[in-house]
């Protein structure tokens, strides 16, 4: 039989596009184009240009200037060990970079050979990738500069075109976390794999919480194990929806089905979200009796099980099933949803 | 100066174990801390008139945590509760300005963090600027190497005067019963060890900490009834500046001294000042642009260095600048925190006992 799961890893994705605006979005155009450029805000030309004047909010403006491509490093640090959110693979610089004709520096990665090699005040040059989509790693990285002389071109007007070539950019958010199971989460596991129920009940105002979740939220109080009863896998629905599946990465259901809630026999506890088997959806209804069906023992697992969302009964409960008892007057129970 | 109905202390506080890693849930977290503050208080949670605390979803992994943590003040009947993403000190301001209002005279501010989830440097990657850093994979120890490098191009300070910080604040925290990290360490071994992002090396980066912290606010005469003598909040104030380093001089921090400025700094000497520099270096630039002399002591407690429950850490530096009040009978204390990369944010209040 399954364990209990003490770790678990996941992954959070959000894959955003994000639109760019007048600002970034000229910018991004340029980048796309090998150019890099600032806005003019007063006497100053801050690059990256921002839609704003960081100094008071005041609006920038699109007055756009050429700047670089060289530049000066102004402060430097080595990664010796990059990660793969890095745009290198093997140890290099981050750096602000002053570009010739920006008051602003840039921050962006040197390539070069050793740690040696870098030193504030060096002159740099970007080296671009062939590919390019208007995004600041379309700009590989700054290397250091072929000759000494200033940069062609810095501080001249960069007109806009009117329909900007680079509009949106694609940003995915992707973090990794490892949870570790609370101690009343593990009690909850365990008790699903044996194929029982169990709650905490406070000793101050005798309510019964399934599954433990350590805690009386009402009278801020720890529960222990002191405080653990089974309860039984056996219940009336006081509420329910019928759910028509619409198309979402991940969703497996293709057929309208039924989450309910399910008030355990003798007890205050309800379980949502719970599924109930053996009847269509349109005949399930709040006042009938219902009884858990376990998964045989072999086929048990708490892999979705987690701190979150108590009640969750992992692959342990295949669901509840009408047990052929007259339905209690629904009345009784519409106001015990939760 | 005699205090009035306007006036708001620090009256009780608690702070949880500093844990790599904890096995609880930040609402567990939460639960014998905040129960644990109010009875330092002498009250019970009926007594509490507002509630606000400090944490972030994207720490934990949980959406919705936030949610699952009002559990910790037993909700029922119902509560004045509120919530910010920031530090817990955050949350403490939000409460001084909700006891302001004058018809409540209690109110509890937390911060708890489960930081030990996720990955320091992929999480607060995702949190910079995303046209321009996210995308380079902007981490914040590199981020903080640039600033430090540039402290030290400044020349305002030397790699041996950060080791010897970092050793001091270590030391401190040895008599910190809620450090993660202390001990007595020789300058020069911590000169020799590598960098792990030049002019970075490990010791000069925070731990990484599980932990929680609460405090009890009063107002007026209430203060007096909970605590015999209360950390009285005098001035507070929060800065920010532009979010991307590159458009700030990074060898100081404006923010904090218009900060101190709006906190009342100014008005007299600080004996103790809790300062919230998470990255070792940061305390230079702190101490300097507070302007703090050699008169005040700075983290006694062993700082951010000791113990960095990320949502927590700032709440108490403000517990320790008001225990130096209430339980070792200092006269005026500083307490800061920062948010955000290379100090963008920082919020500076000025703690007072009586006479």
């Amino acid at each position: 039989m399954a364990d209990v799961v003490r770790e678990s890893v996941f992954r959070l994705q959000f894959p955003f596009q994000r639109t760019l605006g007048p600002t970034i979005g000229a910018f991004a155009s340029a980048l796309a184009e090998q150019t890099l450029i600032g806005v003019k805000v007063g006497d100053r030309v801050i690059t990256p240009p921002l839609e704003y004047d960081p100094e008071n909010g005041a609006d920038a403006g699109t007055d756009f200037v050429r700047v670089g491509p060289k530049g000066t490093v102004t402060t430097w640090t080595w990664v010796p060990e990059p990660t793969h959110l890095h745009p290198l693979a093997h140890p290099f610089a981050f750096a602000f970079v002053l570009l010739d004709g920006a008051d602003t520096p840039m921050f962006h990665a040197v390539n070069v050979g050793s740690v040696d090699d870098m030193r504030i005040g060096m002159r740099v040059e970007p080296r671009w990738r062939a590919e390019r989509e208007g995004r600041i790693d379309d700009l590989e990285a700054f290397v250091p500069a072929t000759d000494d002389g200033p940069s062609d071109g810095a501080g001249e007007p960069w007109v806009a075109p009117a329909e900007l070539s680079v509009d949106h950019m694609e940003m995915d958010c992707d973090l990794t976390y490892v949870d570790n199971s609370a101690p009343a989460t593990l009690i909850w596991m365990q008790a699903l794999l044996d194929g029982k129920l169990l709650g905490q009940t406070c000793p101050a105002c005798g309510r019964t919480y399934v599954g433990p979740r350590g805690l009386c939220c009402v009278d801020a109080i720890e529960l222990d194990e002191t405080h653990l009863v089974e309860v039984p896998d056996r219940g009336v629905v006081t509420n329910f929806t019928i759910i028509t599946p619409t198309p979402y990465p991940g969703q497996t259901e293709t057929e309208p089905f039924v989450r309910c809630s399910i008030l355990l026999e003798g007890t205050d506890a309800v379980l949502n979200q719970q599924t109930v088997l053996e009847i269509p959806a349109s005949e399930v209804r709040v006042g009938l009796h219902v009884e858990c069906v376990w998964a045989p023992p072999e086929e048990r697992n708490v892999d979705d099980v987690g701190n979150r969302g108590w009640g969750v009964g992992g692959d342990c409960m295949r669901g509840w099933r009408p047990t052929g008892q007259p339905d209690e007057p629904a009345e009784n129970y519409v106001e015990r949803m939760m | 100066m005699p205090r009035s109905e306007s006036d708001i202390a620090i009256v009780g506080y608690a702070i949880s174990p500093m844990l790599r890693r904890t096995d609880q849930t930040e609402t567990m977290m939460m639960l014998p801390v905040v129960a644990g503050a109010i009875k330092s208080a002498g009250l019970t949670k009926d007594d509490i008139g507002f509630t606000v605390s400090g944490s972030c979803d994207y720490l934990s992994g949980q959406a919705f945590s936030f949610v699952s943590n009002v559990d910790a003040y037993g909700a029922w009947p119902p509560i004045n509760e509120s919530h910010v993403e920031m530090d817990g000190s955050f949350a403490l301001y939000e409460a001084f300005v909700r006891l302001l209002q004058g018809d409540i005279d209690t109110a509890v501010a937390a911060g708890v963090g489960k930081n030990s989830n996720s990955d320091p440097s992929t999480l607060y990657t995702i949190e910079m600027d995303p046209y321009y850093l996210t995308p380079l994979g902007a981490d914040p120890w590199s981020l903080h190497a640039l600033q430090y490098r540039a402290l030290l191009d400044s020349g305002k300070a030397t790699e041996r005067d950060v080791a010897e910080l970092v050793a001091r604040n270590r030391a401190s925290a040895k008599e910190n019963i809620h450090a993660q990290v202390s001990g007595d360490y020789d300058v020069d071994e911590l000169l020799a060890a590598d960098y792990i992002r030049t002019p970075l090396r490990r010791h000069d980066l925070p731990p990484i900490t599980d932990g929680c912290a609460a405090v009890v606010l009063a107002r007026g005469q209430k203060a007096y009834e909970l605590c015999e003598r209360p950390a009285w909040i005098t001035g507070i104030d929060h800065r920010i500046e532009p979010h991307l380093p590159t458009l700030r001089d990074l060898t100081t921090s404006v923010s904090t001294t218009r900060a101190a400025k709006g906190a009342g700094l100014a008005a007299g000497p600080v004996e103790v000042a809790e300062l919230h520099a998470p990255f070792s270096y940061q305390e230079l630039i702190l101490a300097e642009s507070l302007g703090l002399g050699a008169d005040t002591q700075i983290n006694p407690s062993g700082g951010a260095l000791a113990a960095n429950p990320v949502m927590a850490t700032g709440l108490i530096r403000m517990i320790e600048a008001a225990k130096q009040i209430i339980e070792n009978g200092k006269r005026r204390t500083l307490a800061h925190t920062t948010s955000g990369p290379c100090l963008q944010q920082n919020l500076v209040a000025i703690l007072e006992g009586d006479e």
